[in-house]
């Protein structure tokens, strides 16, 4: 029942997401983040920090975005974990306004 | 049109160390959100799987609204809507006749934890019963035989401060699954890793804490007294022992080295199933690797020897001196910094002499067995034994007896209040007044409330007014508000409560008990011990009186304690079902079975959301791949669990998560959900454990079969949640 976090996040990676993770499951690469299905403990805290609503109970994703679901599992297993609030990348407000979503501070 | 949106305070009702702050947010008289507080400083914002849809908990349209009285046969579930004038007036009109019949003793509460907070839980309904004249009901369900095996050692101490746990070296969780049942101690755990902590989790099975532990080490189920007076051994014989704290701060150190020393690692390793070369590391990396800390989790208890396991582990800190660092000791309860006013609370002094004591870990035989007199009432409030007590067959037998009057006060129709003859509706915590505690961390926080009750749902303190008066009991007692029972019942005189007004944990959302501060907090670098000799009792004094159960877990009354031996040294016994103490039983039933908390519940609440229930998944049976494979059982194959006193289905998880010889369950599923009409404690018995009568749901041997092909089949069409819970669970 881990959370996931889907294609939103992708050249955006605000990161609001892993300082307030319990667990320390958020692993990153240059792009963006994915949680450890096994660390995370469903909390749902980063749920409503994602400026980009990235971030889905697994059991909530539906159709070909359930890609995600292994994603998450196979790559956190081979990233580092992602602790501390990184740097949005480089476009990441121009990506937020293409995805549809307002201002945010950390852009 | 919108309303304003109101903020309003309030605190977690549930039975859980953790006691999140809350923030209501209410509009046009509507709850319309739940969210933890970022200020506080353990909980820091984040609520919890369980409690995050508290909100709409709120409005689950299965909530019991009205009174009810049974129309149908006992447990069929059918009732009729009436007034509170008639429920009352049925409940005194049976009462009044049970007590002309056969005494007030013929009348038994029946109740736990369902609430937690000072004035809504535990002891909401003590004065009542006392003053009715009830027979007096022990509730020793959680913590009670962990908390004696404390006491005796260390005395009620406060223990270490969660919030120290930052400086410790070396953290040592021991029978906890911290991330399912604590998760706010985690990032404190988290950060003295960074700082450089090693991270040990003992248990049998390996929780998603013992998966992110530095070290998971396996253990067989109720052998922990053996590895902790192992542990002894080695650091007394390679020297690792801090005799400077040795000698001024304890008591029976020599007469501990001597039973210590029948535990050679060779020994150890044997009744343990832990590797040699593992304990010897275990005893020598905790004796050097100060500070050191040990967190202890109820589940400790669950077997025979349940209490004199945590005395074993109790002696371990002061031994190796752990208690003189910031973050180095023991960390099992902090209730004793929320001092309380237990005889205002529980009016023992209305209890009449020669009243009988009986404890509710024995529910179905109390139901079915009590004499002179029988019982013929029992009101539940705050408990929902049928899932959560042992021997479930037994307890619903004593439930579907006729002559047996059951009045119960519950939030749903649970799995319990389906054999109620009177149901009375009860309040959720947004909607009534409380001051909760905290037994995992130092901060009350009052909980306003924020809305009005739905239907004619009262609170528990309300019921007992109501039946008070109802039974014509005119003491100013039943007159109080509940903050005048708050002023009452907590006990302002005391050294912790510095500072801390009524007036003052109404104004601020939470308030630190008076412990000292979290950075130079060192409870026992000094001894100061809360025993009878100031000292660590490694030979405990107080072991002389026999075995005893606090006041408050018997409604105040400190009488007709059953006073039994009890070893005044730590001391290891096979657990009850085993194949040391029963070999012909472990013939016949040769797994041992565990039943933690589930992940998605809190106990059996909950369970009924249909949100939990997709997150938890049904039953599942987990199998160690030796253990599945000699029985061919495969994951995802519908399986029976049994034993002489019951049984339970469930869909099998093959796994090497869980040692072989080893089934894992989780409790909480109600059975009214499950195609056996039963759950977990159907196999669990009701003996209980060695010290404070612990429930010994882990001392249970069980055999696991598949089901049938023919009865397989219903199972996967009744049941596509089982399918998905395999496929999350594994």
């Amino acid at each position: 029942m881990p959370h996931i976090v889907t294609e939103n996040c992708t050249d955006c990676r605000f990161t609001d997401c892993v300082a307030v993770c319990p667990v320390n499951c958020f692993h990153g690469d240059g792009n963006r983040v994915y949680i450890d299905p096994v660390a995370c403990i469903d909390c749902g805290a980063c749920v409503p920090l994602c400026p980009v609503k990235a971030i889905y109970e697994d059991l909530d994703i539906e159709g070909e975005r359930t890609v995600w679901i292994d994603l998450n599992a196979e790559l956190a297993a081979s990233l580092p974990v992602v602790r501390t609030k990184q740097p949005a990348l480089p476009g990441a407000k121009e990506r937020m306004s293409s995805l549809g979503f307002a201002g945010h501070e950390g852009a | 049109m919108q309303g304003e949106k109101t903020i309003i305070r309030g605190s977690c009702p549930q039975d859980c160390p953790d006691g999140c702050s809350f923030i209501y947010t209410v509009q046009n008289g509507r709850l319309i959100d739940v969210k933890g507080d970022p200020a506080h400083p353990v909980t820091r914002g984040r609520l919890c799987t369980k409690l995050n849809d508290f909100a709409s908990h709120h409005y689950n349209p299965d909530r019991i609204l009205y009174p009810m009285r049974r129309t149908g046969a006992k447990g069929s579930g059918q009732f009729e809507r009436i007034t509170w004038d008639e429920a009352l007036a049925e409940i005194k009109s049976r009462w009044t006749s049970i007590i002309d019949e056969f005494g007030p003793q013929a009348i038994i509460p029946c109740n736990y934890l369902g609430h937690e907070g000072v004035v809504q839980g535990l002891n909401v309904g003590d004065a009542f019963f006392n003053r009715l004249g009830a027979t007096v009901a022990e509730r020793t369900f959680c913590a009670v035989g962990r908390e004696i095996g404390t006491h005796l050692t260390v005395g009620p101490s406060t223990g270490v401060d969660l919030e120290s746990l930052v400086h410790s070296k070396y953290i040592v969780l021991w029978a906890v699954n911290t991330l399912s049942t604590n998760s706010h101690q985690w990032p404190f755990i988290e950060e003295a890793r960074q700082n450089g902590a090693k991270v040990v989790v003992i248990d049998p099975f390996r929780s998603r804490t013992a998966a992110q532990a530095d070290w998971h080490i396996p253990i067989r189920p109720g052998t922990d007294a053996a590895l902790a007076l192992g542990m002894i051994n080695i650091i007394i014989s390679e020297g690792l022992v801090d005799q400077d704290y040795v000698d001024r701060y304890t008591l029976g150190y020599e007469e501990l080295a001597v039973r210590a020393a029948d535990y050679p690692v060779d020994k150890v390793s044997s009744i343990t199933g832990i590797p040699v070369d593992d304990i010897l590391t275990l005893a020598r990396e905790y004796a050097t690797r100060q500070p050191a800390v040990i967190r202890l989790g109820v589940a400790i208890e669950r077997h025979r020897n349940g209490g004199q396991a945590t005395r074993a582990i109790n002696c371990l800190p002061a031994l190796i001196g752990a208690w003189r660092h910031v973050g180095g000791g023991y960390l099992g309860l902090t209730l004793s910094a929320f001092p309380m006013n237990w005889s205002a609370i529980c009016r023992p002094d209305w209890i009449r002499k020669g009243t009988r004591v009986l404890n509710l870990n024995s529910l179905g035989s109390i139901l079915l067995e009590a004499s002179d007199p029988p019982i013929k009432s029992m009101m539940v409030y705050n408990i929902n034994p049928v899932v959560q007590a042992p021997n479930q067959a037994k307890i619903i037998e004593g439930l579907m007896r006729e002559d047996l009057f059951v009045v119960v006060s519950e939030l749903f129709l649970t799995d319990t209040a389906r054999y109620a003859d009177i149901l009375l509706p009860a309040t959720m915590q947004a909607e009534q007044t409380d001051l909760m505690l905290s037994w995992g961390h130092f901060y009350w926080a009052y909980n306003h409330k924020a809305i009005d009750a739905p239907g004619e749902a009262v609170p528990n303190t309300q019921l007992f007014r109501l039946l008070a008066q109802t039974m014509g009991f005119d003491e100013p007692e039943w007159k109080r508000t509940d903050d005048e029972m708050i002023q009452d019942f907590v006990d302002w005189t005391s050294p912790f409560m510095e500072g801390i007004t009524l007036e003052r944990l109404k104004r601020e959302p939470f308030v630190r008990a008076s412990v000292g501060d979290k950075d130079t907090r060192r409870p026992h670098a000094e001894g100061n011990f809360p025993t009878p000799s100031g000292k660590c009792e490694f030979k405990s004094t107080a072991a002389a009186a026999g075995s005893f159960i606090p006041a408050p877990n018997r409604s105040g009354y400190e009488g007709d304690q059953e006073g039994t031996y009890v070893d005044p040294l730590p001391s290891y016994q096979a657990p009850f079902e085993s194949r040391d103490s029963s070999p012909e039983l472990a013939e016949r039933y040769p797994l041992n079975i565990l039943s933690p908390k589930a992940h998605g519940f809190l106990n059996s609440q909950y369970a009924n959301e249909l949100k939990q229930k997709r997150r938890q998944g049904s039953q599942i049976v987990i199998l160690n791949p030796e253990d599945a494979e000699s029985r061919g059982v495969k994951s995802g194959d519908p399986v029976r669990v049994f034993n002489d006193r019951g049984s339970f289905t469930g869909s099998a998880v093959v796994s090497g998560d869980t040692m072989k010889g080893v089934v894992v369950s989780f409790l909480g599923h109600w059975a009214s959900d499950t195609r056996s009409k039963s759950s977990v404690n159907a196999i669990s018995s009701d003996r209980m454990a060695n010290l404070g009568k612990a429930p010994t749901f882990s001392d249970n041997l069980v055999e696991v079969k598949v089901v049938a092909s023919d009865e397989a089949h219903r199972d996967v069409q009744t049941s596509s949640m089982t399918r998905r819970s395999v496929v999350g669970q594994v």
